[in-house]
């Protein structure tokens, strides 16, 4: 009996224990951890060596094994040595924990987080809105401490967001004074909130109840508060610190925790009016390095957003918000001065509106061990970054295998035309292509990861043409530009096509009285580019390539055509409307002119270097055989590009990679190869020889046969075996690749600046003072080359701007602030903040730093 | 479901009318009567094999049509689906720089455009009636169909393509490890029965709660300490990757990837099991019959094969038969930790997802399964036990 109790109590410590156990957070005790360390963007990270020039080509590694491992254990998996790197973006409360583990981290922009307020009055009279107040909606900025929550909810790791541009980044960058103004004059303060919520709802109608809280016809205002609680889980604390503060200026909040599947149908599925929920905890991805943000605006604000629904189109803005977002979003400036103008504008305005409130810009990490080189994307991540498998490495080393792991693996099937646009997907599809594949222009250049602009890899030169008046700056020299009164777009462009005939509509053809055009690129390619550049099964990249890449962009969404799919064709004629022609110059060297209404404000993503690549932004390359034959199963009606299709005709949907779909294309491969066949054949007849369709076809069957897969392209690594039940596959170095590895060792780390500034510590009010500020970059000054601008703003004891200005340049990162004698007399006495904001060329992320001082009479 | 209600052994009454009538009646007569009593058999087996199955369909049918209601929420789901639509096409074209300097009119009417084609993709055109019909009428005769929006790992969106991909390793999963749960559980719970109050009957029992503890948990230990710490089992996944090319290395890395979860679903189940068979293995050693074979001297492995084990056959048999259907389920939870690719994470997905037809395909195969095994059942407790008859 004495045993049996005894062995009662040692399995109930047992089963205790392992309860406690559970219950401690991973990593180490919470207690003993020291206050984690905010990670600025001018924090540059681990320094990676320059890489050594080298003889190798195609990527540093001989081999990357990718494989699908939770995000919960990436970081024991790394320390374990199960995986080398961990691609996908981890959330920012896992910062600390990578820093606790010793490993090395990418940081970039994930998704960001605000208040989304209903602001309708509502058709219950009896029922008080106050969020139909736009002066409410105002003083929720000042309501919000972001960086309380940024510290206590992201562990740090996040930015706080004010504006609707993202944080830190090329439009924010190029709005400095302003948002550093707006950033301090909405600065957290609690008093100044209820000072104007007290007035507002006052005015409303409402009454302060002797228990603090507000009432409307008798009843506590009362505030539906619709709270995720799903995710990655932080929006649910963010939610309940907003609530709390809501609370504590006397509302009643009504804390509705759910998950989106709950939310959405009452966020956007009710009438505002209805009065359902009066606040819900948005979240947004950003999409691709946004340069670009002017119509975040329109779309995040006003009732002729793009999104056509509430509670949006319940909106009523300030006129001058109204017309300034849709005038931004559509275009209607003329220079980059009035857009720049037009932008600071809408910055304050849209503070004013705040049908949203943002809180958070968050950062994402993909933690890797100190052996490894990783170049990523600081938008949007590695596993978008077109650079990245060109220089994946183990540092100071050439090859090796790396294990490389990722939330998922063939999520959908892999194809060009209407196939996965998964990140993890098309995160290895990128290895495998030349170059660019989605993100920017085209595969002749490549997307620079910190600025989002482009720099050529394979073309040998470009030029571009642009309406005079459009508001387009060159940024870099690679590219020519000039402008015209007016563009015209010769007869023979390619405008079009005819499924039927099978042959291009020309422009001749389709506008006799002649079009014109906004912007055209021409690009030259080089002159070996046939013959150097290789498909992975052998081939040599031809003529052929290009012009079937250009129908494919096209026949889809034609009725007569046998792969019609509608779900295509939306977006195809969508397109077309603003697409003025492609016109092929000469074939050797090749030359095409691509002609368009649509353009970029920056020169460089006006270059459209045609490439066999995804004509619909998916990543990836295709050579003409393997569009051959899926068409010919997609006319057969045995497969089906698009998923839309596939379900519509009850048929597989096409995958290069696996499934069913292989057989199929098998079989059409086989009667292809032994019919010589060429697709559409009265165009790309001119092209494509039967000896070249007889090779193709025989080197794409060898292929097949050795890996077991009809994904090939034109990329430092191809695919040498999938496995899709197992989620892994394996990419190969592409030796025969045409650049060397160290071709775009340029992008190995972001020049992230790193700024000191030092100065008197008591400045005299109305007399002179200078301050000195340090660029540096790994302890190296910046070159001054490389330095776009320094700002500085000058805080008085209240934190309100006094002055902002520029920066004079002494040396190399050296530069000097002077304040005047008229400047310093603008200062109260006391306390004072000089900030100065440097803003790199190399990155799009500027370096900040501040310095206190004491103002004396 | 030991079948109660429709497994009637005959009455003392019945048993001795016609045993009386076969021994006491002339042979012609003995002849009549056998016929007769084959043909009421055979009659009442009849009818019992109709009515039984016509119940079970109907329960098939009704539990299909709950399942069908609770994957739609009653309709609920395609509000939810409608706005998801909405904002991911709006946010997705809004956000693409074509878009950015298209005409409004142009890009709204894509938007819109775009949003009524994939509504029309995943079935919202149609009433929610006529869908749930369908998704009855296929479920029904096993036309599983296709997916709303989950595709197998190859690619295709069949729905029977998609579960079968998992199933080998769902059933390698769980048959490895509820079968060896299963005869473990039984060998040491006779054992333990034998030997009543002794220290590993003691040990079993105090540690039964500890079944409390789902899989998953104990799995997130097991690869703490043994992936993590030690290093020496994988992390998760079915396989090393890449995976082995020659077979016998692929199916030793498989083996050590199975180790791990494979274990924790015994640990949850292991101890609570053992102590139910334990327990019930006790109950029917206690019975007079037991009691009266033992006074007879009997040795104790007759007493235990033929006393006890052989009353307890048709709970054995059921619960055995019902283990066998339930791997068809996977687990859910263990799978998703384990990155296993089984079944359990395909259901989990699905519901995620709200992709009815997987969830409908897995119930019914299920269902199915279930009903016939209910129905076989039936027959299999007549084979085991001489006091069950069919349909009386």
């Amino acid at each position: 009996m004495k045993l049996g109790k005894i062995y009662a109590v040692l399995s109930l410590l047992v089963v205790f224990s392992m309860l406690l156990a559970a219950c401690q957070p991973s990593g180490s005790d919470t207690t003993g951890m020291p206050e984690t360390e905010a990670p600025s963007m001018t924090e540059a990270p681990a320094a990676t060596e320059a890489p050594a020039q080298t003889s190798r080509h195609g990527g540093w590694l001989d081999e990357i094994d990718v494989s699908v491992v939770s995000g919960d254990s990436a970081i024991s998996q790394l320390q374990a040595g199960a995986i080398d790197y961990f691609s996908f973006g981890l959330a920012s409360d896992v910062y600390p924990a990578i820093k606790e583990a010793g490993l090395k981290t990418t940081q970039s922009f994930g998704s960001y987080y605000g208040i989304s307020f209903n602001p309708a009055v509502f058709t219950d009279t009896k029922t008080l809105n106050p969020f139909s107040d736009r002066k409410i909606r105002e003083a929720m900025n000042w309501l919000i401490d972001r960086n309380y929550v940024n510290q206590e909810i992201y562990a740090g790791g996040s930015l706080p967001k004010l504006f609707t541009i993202t944080t830190q980044l090329v439009e924010y960058t190029n709005l400095i004074d302003t948002a550093r103004s707006l950033e301090s004059k909405y600065a957290y303060n609690l008093d100044k909130a209820k000072e104007i919520i007290d007035a507002e709802m006052t005015g409303l109608g409402a009454d302060l109840g002797p228990d603090g809280k507000w009432q409307y016809n008798g009843a506590p205002v009362t505030l539906a508060f619709l709270i995720r609680s799903d995710g990655d889980g932080t929006r649910k604390p963010m939610g309940d610190y907003v609530a709390n503060q809501l609370e504590s200026v006397g509302f009643t909040v009504d804390r509705q925790y759910k998950t989106s599947s709950e939310a959405f149908p009452i966020w956007l599925g009710t009438a505002a009016a209805d009065g359902q929920w009066s606040m819900y905890t948005a979240g947004y991805i950003p999409s691709g390095f946004p340069r670009d943000e002017r119509a975040l605006f329109q779309q995040g604000y006003l009732n002729t957003s793009i999104q056509a629904g509430e509670p949006y189109i319940s909106n009523v803005s300030d006129p001058e918000f109204q017309k300034l977002g849709d005038d931004l979003a559509q275009g209607n400036f003329s220079s980059p001065e009035e857009r720049q103008k037009m932008m600071a504008r809408a910055l304050e305005l849209s503070l004013q509106d705040s049908l949203f409130v943002w809180v958070i810009d968050q950062q994402t990490y993909s933690p890797y061990n100190n052996n490894v080189q990783v170049t990523y994307d600081l938008a949007t991540g590695p596993e978008s970054t077109n650079v990245g498998p060109y220089n994946l490495r183990f540092a100071g080393q050439e090859g090796g295998t790396m294990r490389v792991g990722t939330n998922d693996l063939f999520t959908q099937p892999w194809n060009t035309v209407g196939g996965s646009n998964w990140v993890w997907d098309a995160g290895v599809m990128r290895a495998t292509t030349m170059g660019t594949s989605n993100a920017v222009g085209g595969a002749g250049l490549m997307a620079d990861p910190y600025t989002g602009l482009a720099y050529p890899q394979r073309i040998e030169s470009a030029e571009l043409t642009y309406k005079k008046g459009l508001p387009i700056q060159q940024n870099l020299d690679w590219v020519k530009v000039n402008s015209v009164d007016q563009l015209d777009v010769p007869a023979d462009a390619w405008v079009d096509w005819d499924a039927k005939t099978q042959k291009f509509i020309t422009a001749a053809e389709k506008f006799p009285d002649g079009l014109t055009a906004n912007v055209m690129s021409r690009v030259t390619y080089p002159a070996d580019l046939f013959q150097t550049v290789k498909w992975h099964d052998g081939s040599p990249i031809s003529v052929g390539d290009f012009v079937m890449s250009m129908i494919q962009g096209f026949d889809p969404a034609k009725k007569d055509s046998p792969i019609y799919d509608e779900s295509l064709a939306a977006s195809i004629d969508a397109g077309l409307v603003a697409f003025k022609g492609y016109r092929i110059v000469s074939t050797d060297p090749l030359v095409i002119e691509a002609y368009s209404d649509s353009y970029n404000k920056d020169a460089e993503l006006n270059i459209l270097p045609l490439w066999p690549a995804s004509a619909f932004g998916l990543a990836g390359e295709n050579s003409w055989p393997i569009l051959a034959i899926s068409n010919m199963a997609e006319a057969a009606g045995e497969l089906a590009y698009t998923s839309d299709k596939s379900d519509l005709e009850k048929v597989e949907n096409t995958s290069w990679v696996g499934g069913p779909s292989l057989e199929i294309l098998s079989k059409y491969l086989d009667q292809a190869a032994s019919e010589s066949y060429i697709p559409y054949e009265p165009t790309l007849g001119q092209y494509i020889t039967k000896d070249e369709a007889d090779l193709r076809y025989s080197n794409f069957k060898k292929w097949y046969a050795n890996h077991g897969h009809f994904w090939v392209g034109t990329g430092p690594y191809y695919l040498d075996k999938v496995f899709t039940t197992e989620k892994s596959l394996v990419l190969k170095q592409n030796a025969d690749f045409v650049d060397l590895s160290d071709r775009w060792s340029v992008f190995s780390e972001p020049k992230l600046a790193t700024t000191v500034l030092d100065g008197p510590g008591q400045v005299k009010v109305g007399e002179e003072a200078v301050f000195d500020a340090t660029v540096t970059f790994k302890d190296k000054p910046y070159p001054q080359s490389d330095i776009q601008k320094v700002k500085y703003i000058l805080y008085d004891a209240t934190g309100a701007v006094v002055v902002v200005g520029d920066a004079t340049a002494v040396a190399d990162g050296q530069y000097q602030v002077t304040l005047t004698s008229e400047q310093t007399a603008k200062l109260q006495t006391g306390s004072a903040r000089l900030e100065v904001a440097v803003v790199p060329i190399p990155v799009a992320v500027p370096s900040f730093t501040s310095f206190d001082f004491v103002a004396i009479p | 479901m030991t079948g109660a209600g429709i497994i009637l052994p005959l009455s003392d009454q019945q048993e001795f009318e016609v045993t009386m009538a076969i021994t006491t009646q002339p042979s012609a007569e003995i002849l009549v009567i056998k016929k007769t009593y084959r043909e009421r058999a055979f009659m009442r087996v009849f009818r019992y094999i109709g009515v039984r199955l016509l119940t079970l369909f109907g329960t098939v049918v009704i539990g299909i049509y709950l399942t069908i209601m609770i994957a739609n929420m009653g309709g609920y789901v395609d509000r939810i689906m409608r706005n998801e639509i909405r904002d991911r096409i709006t946010q997705r074209i809004g956000l693409s720089a074509a878009s950015q300097q298209m005409d409004p009119a142009v890009r709204k009417k894509l938007i819109e455009d775009s949003i009524a084609l994939e509504e029309k993709r995943v079935g919202l055109n149609v009433p929610i009636a006529v869908r749930n019909f369908r998704y009855l009428s296929n479920a029904l005769t096993l036309n599983l169909g296709r997916a709303i929006n989950m595709t197998s790992d190859s690619g295709s969106k069949q729905v029977r393509l998609i579960l079968l991909e998992r199933l080998p390793a769902t059933l390698l999963l769980m048959g490895t490890s509820q079968l060896f749960l299963f005869f473990s559980s039984i060998f040491i719970a006779l054992s333990l029965s034998r030997n009543y109050g002794n220290f590993w009957d003691k040990f079993i029992i105090a540690l039964s709660p500890t079944s409390a503890v789902p899989p998953w948990f104990y799995g997130i230990f097991l690869i703490l300490i043994f992936a993590a710490a030690f290093k020496v089992l994988p992390f998760g996944g079915m396989v090393d990757s890449p995976p082995p090319a020659n077979t016998f290395d692929y199916a030793v890395s498989v083996l050590q990837h199975l180790i791990l979860p494979g274990v924790s679903l015994v640990l949850s189940s292991f101890f609570i099991s053992v102590y139910n068979y334990r327990t019930f293995f006790l109950i029917y050693s206690s019975e007079d019959y037991v009691d009266m074979a033992k006074a007879k001297g009997l040795p104790s492995r007759d007493i235990e094969r033929t006393y006890i084990l052989r009353p307890t056959l048709p709970n054995i048999i059921t619960n055995f038969s019902l283990l066998i259907i339930s791997l068809w389920t996977g687990a859910l939870f263990t799978e998703t930790v384990f990155l296993w690719p089984g079944l359990g994470r395909t259901l989990f997905h699905a519901i995620g997802q709200y992709d009815t037809p997987i969830i409908v395909g897995s119930t019914i195969i299920y269902a199915y399964l279930l009903a016939m095994t209910v129905f076989l059942l039936d027959f299999v407790y007549v084979l085991v036990d001489p006091r069950v008859k069919i349909g009386k």
